[in-house]
């Protein structure tokens, strides 16, 4: 503990990363030297070096349905979080909203949502609106519960203060409502954002010439599990990155938060 | 120097719900409270103290019965207003001068004006040095003096306090009271300062009433004719023992206690 605390921060942070990583590359070298003792062919479990080499000989395909991939989550993640956020607000200020909607939205939140894939696909066809669609649809539900509440967890007094400033509505939204709910939707925005990744690549397994589902799809066909655990590595990656980048944005958007 | 506002409320009740479930929580209670008069309701739980404080502020309707703040129908929430609440209520996104200059963005007053109000207030309330920190860095002795701050910033013309100083420790409290009276020496606006404590009540106050419970109702009024500002220990004042006295004996016959 006080040899951590006398290190300094740039020192701290590497040796915070350096652990785990160290830990992760332990498992891959016990995985290389098991499959190789073993003997296990390759179309059954496919060695790190396999894979790994994979990722360098198709980089160009990987990133290039991966880039597909990523942006099909990120124009369905923001299709659902932004009505996600405004429902919320309704909901936890609007007692019509919360009346009526709510019941319907916990209704639909407890149904398993990506059964819905194949009639959107009847619906829609096979074009990008089908996916961006469901994704927007399952990035919904979880915003929209952490954003009614983060605006419910609001105390109600202060609205007594707002009123005795003579605040506007939208004063009272833009300078207290929604900063004090802030914390609540960005918590829900960055499990949420993983969660779309999955989502995309499910839907490209059902329809797709293209994306990282895609090529899971093709590369199931061809037994190539080496090709299958680089895309699952690639499609982590665009999930860890995308939850960065949403943690990104909530440090510039709520810097006073306590982190 | 501002001038306070006068209180006239007139036959003022307040019931929630309707029908036979009906709760007539308070009055009918009348209340005239002068320009820059410092008063104290005080009595147990539930006697519609706090009710109370929500009409004169205009953020309550009440069931019957009228108010008049300077002497204009009130209909509406008042403006010219600070409220303190028991809890700081302060927005944690904001550092402590963030908070109070809060007033003076939404009323769009002058900002140098305005800032040079939060400094003086500061200073006034030993907040000098927390203007930079968010409220989760303050203790909360200091957090209630930062919405002190907040509620006199735009210098309105009446103070209302609902427990202000409920949730703080004995030391804290008496450090805080003294500087709120040598504020409102300074500043005389009228204030409605709503109490548990008899000490509180009557080391602060002009005028003490004791408030009764279900319904809520006004059973004593005792003027407080003490010297000011009021030390720390008022046990010094043989009146205060008296004025003591008197509201413990209220209490004793409402039945709020029972000594055998």
């Amino acid at each position: 503990m006080s040899v951590t605390r006398a290190m300094s921060a740039p020192i701290r942070v590497a040796a915070r990363i350096a652990e785990p990583a160290l830990w992760f590359a332990g498992l891959l070298l016990l995985w290389q030297v098991l499959v190789r003792a073993l003997d296990v062919p390759l179309f059954v479990l496919p060695a790190p070096s396999d894979f790994l080499l994979r990722i360098v000989t198709d980089h160009q395909r990987l990133l290039h349905e991966g880039l597909i991939t990523a942006q099909l989550v990120v124009y369905g993640f923001i299709a659902g979080a932004i009505p996600g956020v405004v429902f919320g607000y309704l909901i936890a200020n609007v007692r019509i909203f919360e009346q009526l909607l709510y019941p319907l939205f916990v209704f639909i939140q407890g149904m398993p949502k990506i059964t819905l894939a194949p009639l959107m696909l009847v619906w829609f066809g096979y074009t990008t609106f089908p996916k961006i669609l469901l994704t927007a649809l399952i990035t919904f539900f979880p915003v929209l519960v952490d954003s009614v509440a983060g605006f419910k967890s609001i105390d109600h007094r202060l609205y007594y203060l707002s009123r005795s400033t003579g605040a506007s509505w939208w004063q009272t939204f833009w300078k207290i409502q929604l900063p004090s709910a802030a914390p609540s939707i960005f918590s829900g925005f960055k499990i949420t954002v993983v969660v779309a990744v999955t989502v995309v690549i499910v839907v490209e397994w059902l329809n797709s010439n293209n994306g990282l589902g895609y090529i899971v799809l093709r590369a199931m066909d061809a037994h190539d599990t080496a090709l299958i655990f680089a895309t699952l590595i690639v499609a982590s990656a665009i999930g860890v990155l995308l939850s960065y980048a949403v943690a990104l944005v909530e440090r510039i958007a709520i810097p006073w938060r306590r982190h | 120097m501002s001038i306070g506002a006068s209180i006239n409320a007139r036959e003022l009740t307040k019931s929630y719900g309707g029908g036979a479930g009906a709760f007539h929580a308070l009055g009918p209670i009348d209340l005239d409270i002068k320009p820059g008069e410092f008063v104290s309701l005080i009595g147990p739980s539930g006697c519609g103290k706090s009710t109370t404080m929500l009409l004169v502020a205009g953020l309550e309707p009440p069931s019957t019965g009228s108010i008049a703040i300077d002497g204009k129908a009130l209909t509406q929430p008042i403006t010219e207003v600070g409220i303190v609440f028991q809890d700081h209520l302060l927005l944690e996104f904001r550092t402590a001068m963030k908070n109070v200059l809060l007033q003076q963005e939404i009323r769009g007053l002058d900002r140098a004006e305005s800032l040079e109000r939060a400094e003086h207030l500061f200073a006034r309330l030993g907040l000098v040095g927390a203007e930079n920190r968010y409220p989760w860095q303050l203790s909360g002795g200091m957090r209630q003096r930062v919405s002190i701050a907040r509620a006199l910033v735009h210098n309105p013309s009446m103070l209302l306090m609902d427990e202000p100083f409920g949730a703080l420790d004995a030391i804290s409290r008496t450090q805080i009271r003294h500087d709120l009276e040598m504020l409102w020496l300074e500043t005389r606006k009228t204030v409605l300062f709503i109490t548990h404590s008899i000490d509180e009540a009557i080391g602060l106050s002009d005028r003490v009433f004791v408030m009764s419970r279900s319904p809520g109702r006004i059973v004593d009024e005792i003027r407080i004719d003490l010297p000011r500002p009021r030390p720390a220990h008022l046990g010094e004042y043989p009146d205060f023992a008296a004025y003591t006295k008197r509201i413990y004996s209220v209490f004793e016959k409402l039945g709020v206690y029972k000594f055998d």
